[in-house]
């Protein structure tokens, strides 16, 4: 392997990856929705939010009326409104509620209340709405309904009110014990951070590794792979490219991990109030977890572009590729997935096989070390299997490079390539 | 001394031998032709002499060394089938080509700017390749080939699509290359460009070897047995003139192949008859007619009786 010539190979490969519209698009997209949705879905959702709710109330019996409305007058985002109220006989009720139904389509109610009595509460409530997907606005429309019927319900009793809204309010304190200690945040921290991990490494394999099996097709297409063979050898050519698409995707990494501390050191203080209070920054990555993070992307990174260069290298037209990509696509997808099911089932037998399989184990093997710390002789046999499983992806790819590159017209079959390879 | 040595050279694909038991040897200094139809096995057995695919039996020396790959900076090669990186600029990716056979980036990039201004692109230099015509992507091609300064340059087709204007350029340069040493490998199947350049062939037909040798000496061998004529008139078909093997007739001129022994006078009798001769002159066989000979005979050994014959103008 003559390094200097690897050195031009990488060096060309690079700047045609990074000096590239779906590179420079997708560098500076992905942070800015990303961006979009932490920061601008929050407060974009909180302007939306009606100001103020302008209910009905429509009520069989006239208990407890006076209280609902009053306990609704606290409830201070959105302000509600109650803008009429009227009580009406079990007969008339199916006839009034039309009528109000139709006001509520008209806009001039944004919703109504219902109130009948009921044998097992003190009553029963209905809320009738153009716009029930708020659950901002469901959340302060059912506690006020329950203090109402809290309040009637210790009446007499002599327990202060107060104290059992505070027993309703109180939570389970969730602080997971790993190896690393003791952390605060659940399920919440572990999932956002996780999938953002993933999904860095998903992204940036998917962008650049297709880009790159898109190239090695144009070049067989366009017939520049003789010359470059009468100049490399397939390895060092599939070397050199792998290599430069690697650092493609670093580079991509790093520009967008540099916008996040960006956003987080300057841009986060000011918005922190619309996250969940779990999601401190230091809840969301640790040092270790940003070590196997490293490990793991570039490992996974590596294993899935030389499965991309190999698949390339076997088609001979564009169309060709995105039909031969999809298996390699899918056990991505599979990976990817395996992490929605890691991060509830850490230790379950189906996840710790997966972690341990080359292709999974970049995803769900960091989705596992993010949640639940697995023995130490996991992680690393993992590394190791997915080590072993990189070099035999590189030397099966070598081989294919080998034999593929100058072949035109029909794209060889599975079987053909495994039985070539067998007679390599 | 050899620069290029080929020993019984063979390569299989799937069960069809390409290139069966071949053999030859270049010389330093020359210009030698690698001929043969297509499918015949040129282009294997040039990527045989380049690394790019093993051998399965036999052996190839290039430039002393057993291994093409330990001297592949010091070989030029355009392949047939060739391309270019369409979104790069032509100098970059002049430099690039030349990069990757070993120059430093500095000296690749001033040698491109160099075969630019040389092949007329000076203009061109910052282009996108794909703004480039087919000729001028030709052209870059060529001086990639050249770049490094290479002893030995393999050019299979060289000139295939080539307008006349740019054939000329692309002699004039490969001469030039060659006064200052060069020896270059041609392979094709134009055979003016044979007749014109090459030193010493190589007819290779179903992979193996037909004819091999230097050029004029094959032509001596084949003694003055052809018969260029001019006429005037109808002559109707030449072949069942006696002792005329095969005919290339173009209306007005015409070659006609005697057999061994032939008498020319009776030849010039039976044209006298036919057709108002103008010029009547006994020369050596062109190489086209030696190789069409020549391939028409192995063709024909290696067809079984009965086939179908699709040369009619040999008649070996």
């Amino acid at each position: 392997m003559k390094r200097h010539q690897v050195y031009h190979i990488v060096r060309r490969e690079f700047l045609a990856r990074v000096c590239n519209k779906a590179f420079i698009f997708s560098t500076v997209l992905v942070p800015v929705l990303l961006g979009a949705y932490t920061f601008l879905v929050p407060v974009l959702f909180r302007g939306t939010t009606t100001d103020e709710l302008r209910l009905g109330l429509l009520y069989v019996s006239e208990a407890y009326v006076e209280e609902v409305v009053a306990a609704l007058d606290r409830i201070e985002r959105p302000k509600v409104i109650v803008v009429e109220r009227q009580g009406v006989s079990l007969a008339q009720r199916d006839e009034v509620r039309g009528r109000w139904s139709e006001r509520v389509k008209q806009g001039d109610l944004d919703g109504y209340l219902m109130l009948e009595p009921s044998e097992e509460l003190l009553f029963n409530a209905r809320y009738f709405a153009r716009e029930t997907g708020n659950i901002e606005i469901l959340v302060r429309l059912e506690d006020a309904l329950r203090s109402v019927l809290l309040q009637a319900v210790l009446e007499g009793t002599g327990v202060p009110l107060e104290k059992v809204a505070r027993v309703q309010r109180a939570e389970l304190e969730i602080v997971r014990i790993s190896e690393r200690g003791e952390e605060k945040g659940g399920f919440g921290a572990a999932f956002f951070s996780t999938f953002a991990l993933a999904f860095l490494l998903y992204l940036a394999v998917l962008i650049n590794g297709q880009g790159m099996a898109m190239a090695i097709v144009e070049e067989k297409a366009s017939r520049l792979i003789e010359v470059i063979l009468g100049a490399v050898t397939a390895m060092e050519f599939m070397t050199g490219k792998i290599i430069g698409v690697m650092l493609s995707g670093l580079t991509q990494l790093g520009i967008w991990v540099g916008c996040t501390l960006i956003a987080v050191l300057y841009a986060l203080p000011a918005v922190a109030v619309s996250l969940p209070p779990d999601l401190g920054l230091a809840n969301l990555v640790s040092l270790e977890m940003l070590f196997y993070f490293s490990v793991f992307f570039l490992l996974g990174y590596l294993l899935y572009t030389t499965i991309f260069a190999a698949v390339a290298a076997t088609c001979t037209s564009t169309e060709e590729l995105s039909q031969a990509l999809f298996p390699a696509m899918l056990l991505l997808m599979v990976a990817f997935f395996g992490v929605f099911f890691a991060i509830p089932n850490p230790d379950a037998t189906v996840t710790r096989v997966l972690s341990l399989i080359p292709f999974f184990t970049p995803l769900v093997m960091l989705a596992r070390i993010n949640v639940l710390s697995p023995p130490h002789w996991e992680i690393l046999l993992g590394i190791l299997l997915l080590i072993v499983g990189v070099l035999g992806c590189f030397w099966f790819c070598a081989k294919i490079f080998r034999f593929a590159l100058l072949l035109h017209g029909k794209r060889p079959t599975f079987a053909e390539i495994v039985r070539t390879l067998r007679a390599a | 001394m050899q620069v290029l040595r080929v020993e019984d050279l063979t390569k299989e694909f799937s069960g069809v031998r390409a290139v069966d038991a071949l053999q030859f040897e270049v010389a330093r200094g020359k210009i030698f032709g690698l001929l043969g139809p297509n499918g015949s096995g040129k282009t294997t057995t040039i990527r045989m002499c380049l690394g790019i695919i093993p051998p399965d039996a036999g052996t190839v020396e290039v430039l002393g060394s057993p291994d093409p790959l330990r001297v592949r900076e010091r070989i030029g090669y355009l392949p047939e089938e060739r391309g270019l990186y369409a979104k790069m600029r032509v100098a970059d990716q002049l430099a690039f080509l030349g990069a990757i056979r070993g120059l430093d980036w500095p000296t690749a990039k001033r040698r491109a700017e160099w075969w630019l201004e040389r092949l007329g692109l000076k203009d061109r230099m910052s282009s996108l390749t794909n703004e480039l015509s087919k000729g001028m992507q030709q052209k870059v091609q060529f001086a990639a080939a050249l770049l490094h300064q290479p002893e030995l340059v393999i050019l299979d087709e060289p000139f295939s699509g080539l307008d006349p204007i740019n054939t000329r350029i692309f002699k004039d340069i490969l001469l030039e290359e060659k006064r200052r040493g060069v020896t270059f490998v041609l392979s094709t199947h134009r055979m003016e460009e044979v007749e014109a350049m090459c030193e010493e062939i190589c007819l290779i037909h179903s992979g193996r070897v037909v004819l091999k040798g230097a050029l004029s000496e094959i032509k001596a061998s084949y003694g003055k047995a052809s018969v260029a004529l001019e006429y005037e008139g109808q002559g109707g078909d030449f072949r069942g003139l006696p002792g005329v093997v095969s005919v290339q007739d173009s209306g007005r001129k015409a070659r006609l192949r005697l057999a061994p022994g032939a008498d020319s006078q009776e030849l010039l009798k039976a044209l006298v008859e036919r057709v108002r001769i103008r010029a009547f002159r006994l020369e050596e066989p062109h190489i086209e007619e030696i190789y069409l000979q020549e391939v028409g005979a192995a063709e024909l050994l290696s067809r079984k009786p009965g086939g179908d014959f699709r040369r009619e103008e040999v008649h070996p």
